[in-house]
């Protein structure tokens, strides 16, 4: 038997479903609860059904013919975990070192994966732009934007 | 009634709210003509802008960008056969073979007479029967409710296409599922949280639109490799004359007024949106068109462009009918938008009306007012809006992701909202690579804390018993009909597999042609 797209799809969605069933399960009902109609675990305990239902009509289901298959090949999935890691870089880079040098940092590695060697280039689209966001968001908008930890340990918060 | 236009006018003319017309109009425009980024993606970007403004406004700068975006897609449909959304898709059918033929001057301006003949055609029925629908929806009760919170949900997925209806429904169980993550708003205890601090809140709508539809399409370009392909050479020189003739003119204009109020009713029934609309008009007018006309339909018929076209438009504006009187969202991109109106602190439906009427008739006379911006200011502007496309795709990409990313940062201050965009968007691969929609999710998602609400009231009431879904009569009719949405198309396909085997020949028309129904 093939597995094509429809299995993965479907088994995914039974696993989950499953574990979803097990942990609304687990949802604490207040003193009296059995007695309501309607409580914090219903609406769960219905879409988990609902869920295990729809994904055991998809695995048997699934479109057999040619081209269901999953193919992978001709992906760039290195250059976009390695897009992906930048984001979560960001998000560090948010609390270490603030917006301004973020941002400046993310765009420049942004521009460095997708191609972008030269570096005049690499400077000229990120540093005004973070530059004038940053400014735009502190001085237009008043929106506080908190400087990294690390200047703060540096020069005392 | 008159009242409230009056009111809906003076908001909408007011300059602010003017100068968010064409703003939105034109960010719309170029987002849509970029490929792969259509109006959801569009409108998505816009939410953290329009959390600084009041709500008509924050409205209408969407609107427009939503009105903007179609056109977009149709411009780049027409010029580069690229279209950037599913509902202009029909668009390149005929209007890039007129492009190649050197009269793309002709079939951008008759793709903007039509776009505003369709919205303007819209606007005007939507102003009757936005109001009418309003009024007798107030008596509804939560039975009600969630028999319409069920049949929108079923109807997006009926109508998602051959082969996607159960893909598309397991995406609404999906999104509902990730609606009870959080605290239960009745009991106040905490669900699917896992002790994490930063999910009692729930996950933002916000979060889950940015990073489901702008920062999946793109980094999707990226995965495609498309962002290496050289952006297809435009000349703007050779465009032609954006003159049609009176003959022309003649020919079209039965196609436009049929398309506009067809597209206007397929865009009120929830879930079909935009693009079945298009696809439905363009089938509607072959069928029409004579043996000989028929021929030229795929080599540059103007009708072929000119009812796809209005009836996309039409249709955009018929999916605010149901958003703004039952509030429940026709689309992805009214679901989007009925997502911001909620934090807004503003419930659409039959009370929007009462409650709120500036909100109510700026959003729709504001409609009128984009078509305008649309046909008055962008079609000159194209070639110049066009030329925004060269920068390229290297520096276009970062941009776009940092926009997706502080704008829900900047809206929570939270980096752990960062750090769960970027689980999301690997999901959101994941499900895309086999071929699950997302605009059910995000559909189910959005409604699926008014429905636990509704259906919550309606157990209560009735003590626990599932009756009230026939007690009484208008749910049990809203109930069937959505039963009738979801077995329709299996059944059809049941009946055409059975013709098929009998050796008949079976035409499903164009409609067979949508996978993606995420207008």
């Amino acid at each position: 038997m093939n597995i094509c797209k429809d299995h993965i799809g479907g088994m995914t969605f039974l696993l989950l479903s499953v574990a979803y069933g097990y942990y609304a399960g687990q949802i604490p009902l207040l003193p009296g609860d059995e007695y309501e109609p309607f409580t914090a675990q219903t609406v769960p305990n219905a879409l988990a059904m609902l869920g295990g239902i729809l994904s055991i009509a998809l695995l048997v289901t699934a479109d057999r013919g040619e081209g269901s298959g999953l193919k992978l090949r001709g992906y760039d999935f290195s250059l976009v975990a390695k897009l992906l890691a930048l984001v979560v870089f960001f998000a560090l880079a948010l609390e270490w070192i603030g917006f301004l040098l973020a941002t400046i940092v993310f765009l420049i590695g942004g521009y460095w994966l997708l191609g972008e060697r030269r570096v005049k280039t690499l400077l000229v689209a990120s540093v005004p732009f973070a530059v004038g966001i940053w400014a735009i968001l502190t001085q237009l908008l008043d929106i506080y934007l908190a400087p990294g930890a690390l200047f703060n340990q540096i020069f005392g918060g | 009634m008159w009242d409230g236009i009056f009111t809906g006018l003076s908001t909408a003319v007011m300059p602010f709210n003017l100068l968010m017309v064409v703003v939105g109009c034109f960010a719309g425009t170029f987002i849509g003509m970029l490929p792969g980024l259509g109006p959801i993606s569009a409108v998505a970007l816009m939410i953290p802008i329009t959390y600084g403004l009041d709500p008509s406004s924050g409205i209408i700068l969407m609107a427009g960008v939503y009105y903007g975006a179609v056109f977009g897609g149709s411009t780049s449909s027409i010029l580069i056969n690229a279209p950037g959304c599913a509902s202009t898709v029909v668009t390149s059918f005929d209007g890039y073979p007129l492009a190649q033929q050197k009269q793309a001057g002709k079939a951008l301006a008759l793709a903007a007479y039509s776009s505003f003949t369709g919205g303007t055609i819209g606007a005007i029925i939507l102003l009757f029967a936005a109001p009418a629908l309003a009024s007798v929806s107030l008596s509804f009760q939560s039975s009600d409710y969630f028999g319409l919170m069920i049949l929108g949900l079923t109807a997006v997925a009926a109508f998602s296409g051959k082969g996607q209806v159960l893909k598309a429904l397991i995406m609404t169980v999906f999104g509902l599922m990730i609606a009870t993550v959080g605290t239960d708003l009745s009991s106040g205890t905490p669900r699917f949280t896992f002790g994490n601090i930063d999910l009692i809140d729930g996950i933002s709508f916000l979060l889950l639109a940015m990073a489901t539809f702008a920062l999946t399409e793109v980094v999707m370009t990226v995965l495609k490799g498309q962002h290496k392909e050289e952006e297809e050479e435009m000349d703007m020189n050779s465009l032609g004359s954006m003159k049609l003739s009176r003959d022309e003119v003649k020919h079209v204009a039965p196609t436009i007024g049929r398309s506009s109020v067809f597209g206007f009713l397929v865009g009120v029934l929830p879930g079909a949106g935009a693009t079945i609309a298009s696809f439905m008009a363009y089938g509607l007018e072959r069928n029409l068109a004579s043996a000989k006309e028929k021929l030229k339909f795929g080599k540059g018929a103007l009708r072929g462009l000119a009812a796809p076209e209005s009836a996309n438009n039409a249709a955009s504006t018929g999916s605010f009918v149901p958003l703004l009187t039952l509030g429940i969202p026709g689309s992805g991109t009214t679901a989007i938008m009925l997502g911001a109106l909620i934090a807004y602190g503003i419930q659409p439906g039959p009370r929007l009306f009462i409650d709120n009427p500036d909100v109510f008739w700026s959003v729709i006379i504001s409609m009128y007012f984009g078509n305008l911006v649309l046909l008055i200011l962008n079609l000159p502007l194209i070639p110049y809006i066009s030329r925004l496309l060269v920068i390229p795709r290297p520096i276009l990409i970062p941009l776009i992701l940092f926009f997706s990313i502080t704008g829900v940062y900047l809206v929570s201050f939270n980096t752990f909202d960062i750090h769960m965009m970027a689980i999301i968007t690997v999901i959101a691969i994941f499900l895309k690579l086999l071929e699950f929609p997302m605009a059910p999710m995000l559909l189910g998602f959005i409604l699926g804390g008014i429905m636990e609400t509704n259906l919550s009231r309606a157990l209560v009431i009735s003590d626990g018993s599932l009756a009230f879904l026939w007690e009484r009569p208008l749910t049990l009719s809203i109930v069937t009909v959505a039963v009738l949405v979801l077995c329709a198309p299996p059944l059809l396909e049941l009946r055409n597999k059975h013709r098929a085997a009998k050796g008949e020949a079976t035409d499903r028309g164009p409609e067979a042609a949508i996978n993606e129904g995420e207008g």
